[in-house]
């Protein structure tokens, strides 16, 4: 997969100037401030950063969940406002409905979509089958392990084959091991080409898991939280986390956050 | 930030000093009032201290369920083999129509105490009934749901006795306790006519209070002073809740295990104002002080008691059985003892209206609950995922839950019965008893729905009708069962007083088993076996109904719509 240059495309996603701000318990929060972006097609970009620094907000903002109190979100050369169907989004708390079966939670989507119902079965299957979930169709979440539920999420999210991904600490809630199979798959789905999603954007606490999975990293830090330094990745996948220009990538991108 | 924290509570302290002048002319009024233990003054100027008089009937009531509750919710979560007995009984208890059994609770206290005393203490009790057993869950179910690593982490840095009582026990009943209190306390008022009107021997004496004037009022058909008692009965409801459940409510969150994160907290610039303005404080500081002594003997003897040896602790326990075990076999043998008196009497002819009558009743039941559902259900649809709309609705509930349902007669008999009869007025008045469980129970189950859930459904774009059907209607299906449970037993005690209604001296009666007992209670003198039958037949119902529909509905739900 070759990382396009960001200026070569008009960009497919163009944060500008944005902002947010909550007036909590009397007290203004003051989360974002001024955070410029554009995101190209066929890119995969991590945005990381400490705690509390407004990285799941900025990623609400560019699904429409919360709407910005400062600056605009462009997609496609077009202001966005409300919700943005043309995403979908992985929880990092799986965000499964608990009475619903994995069949049912992956159709959910499609059927808000008007996806013709004769559709809805085999595309469903198709997407459960790529997270490795087949047989499991008329399971309930409970009955799975927390990995399976996030392969879950990810299928639900992949099935409306939306144009942006977009993922929320994945893999936070997971242990170690699983975290680890289910990172090499989102990259398998990512660049298989049988995928029609291919633009991917992330937020995550690790800076290890953004420096092996993106082709741009996108530090913020401070308070309110600004674009410390956008940072490209030029490393061959996959990325052997013990490589001297693995390590420097990491290195660099804990100097500005701490 | 500083000015604006002063400047606010300077603001609630002129409002809080406003309304301690209104309390002030209130208790000014109650020492102007003559004691008049025979028959209800009915003028304007003595209901400020009839509504005194009442919130003291109140107050005294619900420090009495407070005890039981804590006491008894205590007992059973403590130990599993006590709670095995402990809970079914109040189960029992809570689903019983309370009100059907006063003429029986009234005759016992009447003949304890002479005079007006044993009045008083059978009003007391009659609201007791209505309070305790909702408080007495609420303590068991803050008990029973504390982290078991919470314990654990207790256990280890040994924190037992009273220490353990008072920072781990206490601490984890509060939330759940105080809720049930709001609920318990409207609970009170809606029933205190029926607590006010007390009946002996068939004949019907009045408490001077606020529930009485209500009822007297009504019967002499006088629909401005009706009004006016009203009003007073709204302004204290509000004021209550302004100044005492409102900020209890927001403290008690403070208590709530695990992240508050979901459902938006309560605020309350009473609470805000109590615990920063100077006034207060020194008051609590006093207050402390004033305590110390009486609390550090009462932790003494409490602490010496659970230093006693083990076999002097076990033979303690065991007198207290002893004393309970010879209770129940007094309370068993004086049953028994009724029920042959019962069974010696004649056999009243109109029992044989009871099936009937039952019948007639639970369609109006179940009139009532369509009803209920059919506009509590999407109100807290609406309201319950608007913070702000719910922080209106909640308090307008509480008030609706407060009115009591005889207080609305003047209004049923002048609209509806005469125009459309009594038993459309009947099907009314139960709802009044039924639906503000389904809107507080709705209210919270659409409030506590996880925040990421919401976040997903709208990021999956689903439209509003998916969005009632995937999420919003599962994940309030456990709470609107509860809220139907406690709906239809407030249901069948609203019951008892809704099928027969006097204003003017004019009696209405619609068919059904409330007027039936409502005839078996006074009419004639009372027909003791009648009213025993007609009791009997509605437990009956009551726990048929409970086990086939709610029990089996109430696991279904609980296993199906759990959100972990």
């Amino acid at each position: 997969m070759p990382a396009p240059a960001p200026a070569a495309q008009p960009p497919l996603l163009a944060l500008e100037g944005v902002g947010m701000r909550y007036a909590m318990a009397g007290k203004e929060a003051n989360v974002l401030e001024g955070v410029d972006l554009a995101l190209a097609d066929e890119e995969l970009v991590c945005v990381v950063g400490p705690s509390g620094c407004g990285k799941s907000t900025l990623l609400r903002i560019v699904h429409g969940l919360v709407a910005p109190t400062s600056g605009r979100v462009v997609f496609e050369g077009r202001q966005a406002s409300g919700v943005n169907l043309a995403c979908a989004m992985v929880f990092q708390s799986f965000a499964l409905l608990p009475w619903l079966t994995v069949l049912e939670n992956v159709t959910l989507g499609l059927e808000a979509r008007r996806v013709a119902p004769a559709e809805r079965r085999p595309r469903a299957d198709r997407y459960i089958d790529m997270v490795g979930l087949e047989g499991y169709e008329e399971a309930y979440p409970r009955e799975l392990s927390g990995g399976m539920k996030q392969r879950v999420g990810l299928a639900r999210a992949l099935a409306v084959e939306p144009r942006l991904l977009l993922l929320d600490e994945p893999f936070s809630a997971l242990d170690a091991l699983t975290s680890i199979s289910l990172r090499k798959d989102l990259l398998d789905i990512w660049a298989s080409a049988d995928v029609p999603v291919s633009t991917v954007l992330m937020v995550t606490h690790s800076i290890e898991e953004a420096v092996e999975l993106s082709d741009r990293v996108v530090v913020i830090a401070g308070r309110p939280g600004r674009v410390a330094e956008i940072l490209p990745v030029a490393l061959p996948r996959p990325r052997d986390r013990k490589t001297p220009g693995f390590t420097a990538a990491v290195d660099h991108i804990f100097s500005l956050i701490v | 930030m500083k000015a604006a924290g002063t400047r606010r509570a300077r603001r609630s302290t002129a409002r809080l000093a406003g309304a301690a002048l209104l309390l002030a002319a209130l208790a000014l009024a109650a020492v102007r009032l003559r004691p008049s233990a025979s028959g209800v003054p009915a003028g304007l100027a003595d209901l400020p201290g009839l509504a005194l008089r009442s919130l003291a009937r109140m107050s005294a009531a619900y420090l009495l369920s407070l005890a039981f509750a804590l006491a008894y919710g205590g007992a059973a979560a403590r130990s599993r083999r006590a709670g095995r007995v402990l809970l079914p009984v109040l189960d029992v208890l809570q689903s019983i129509p309370v009100l059907g059994f006063f003429p029986v609770a009234v005759a016992f206290f009447a003949g304890l105490l002479p005079g007006a005393a044993g009045m008083e203490l059978a009003s007391v009790f009659l609201i007791f009934t209505g309070m305790a057993w909702n408080m007495a869950f609420g303590v068991y179910e803050g008990l029973s749901t504390i982290p078991a690593d919470l314990a654990e982490a207790a256990a280890g840095f040994g924190v037992s006795g009273r220490l353990r009582a008072m920072r781990i026990l206490l601490p984890a009943a509060v939330p759940k306790l105080v809720y049930n209190s709001i609920v318990s306390w409207a609970g009170g008022w809606y029933f205190l006519i029926a607590c006010e009107i007390i009946s002996v021997g068939g004949k019907r004496r009045a408490l001077p209070g606020l529930g009485s004037y209500l009822q007297s009022t009504s019967d002499a058909g006088d629909l401005a002073a009706n009004a006016a008692g009203l009003a007073v009965l709204v302004v204290l409801v509000v004021a209550l809740d302004l100044v005492l459940w409102r900020p209890l409510s927001a403290w008690s969150e403070r208590f709530r295990y695990g992240q508050a994160g979901t459902s938006t907290p309560d605020s309350s610039r009473v609470l805000d104002w109590w615990l920063a303005a100077r006034g207060p404080r020194a008051l609590r500081r006093a207050a402390a002080a004033a305590l110390r002594t009486p609390l550090a003997l009462l932790g003494r003897a409490w602490d010496r008691l659970a230093a006693l040896h083990p076999r002097a602790r076990r033979a303690l326990v065991r007198a207290c059985a002893a004393l309970g075990i010879a209770g129940a076999g007094w309370l068993g043998i004086s049953l028994v003892r009724g029920i042959a008196r019962l069974a010696a009497s004649p056999w009243p002819e109109r029992a044989a209206e009871i099936p009937l009558a039952i019948l007639a009743s639970t369609g109006r039941l179940l009139a009532a609950y369509a009803l209920a559902l059919a506009w509590t259900v999407p109100v807290a649809v609406w309201a319950g995922s608007r913070p702000r709309v719910s922080r209106v609705v909640r308090p307008l509930a509480e008030v609706g839950a407060s009115v009591p349902a005889i207080a609305l007669f003047p209004l049923m008999v002048a609209v509806l019965v005469r125009h459309i009869g009594v038993s459309v007025a009947a099907v009314l008045l139960v709802l009044t008893g039924m639906q503000w469980y389904l809107l507080f129970n709705g209210l919270a189950g659409v409030s506590a729905i996880p925040e990421d859930l919401r976040e997903a459904a709208r990021s999956l774009g689903l439209p509003w009708r998916m969005r009632l059907r995937a999420l919003v209607l599962p994940a309030v299906a456990p709470s609107l069962v509860t809220g139907s449970i406690t709906g239809w037993g407030g249901g069948w005690n609203a019951l008892i007083v809704s099928e027969q209604l006097s204003y003017a001296g004019v009696t209405y009666s619609a068919f059904g088993i409330g007027a039936l007992l409502d005839d078996a209670t006074y009419r004639g003198g009372g027909d003791p076996l009648l009213l025993a039958l007609c009791l009997g037949a509605m437990v009956a119902t009551i726990a048929v109904l409970n086990r086939l529909v709610w029990r089996r509905l109430q696991v279904w739900t609980a296993e199906t719509f759990r959100i972990e």
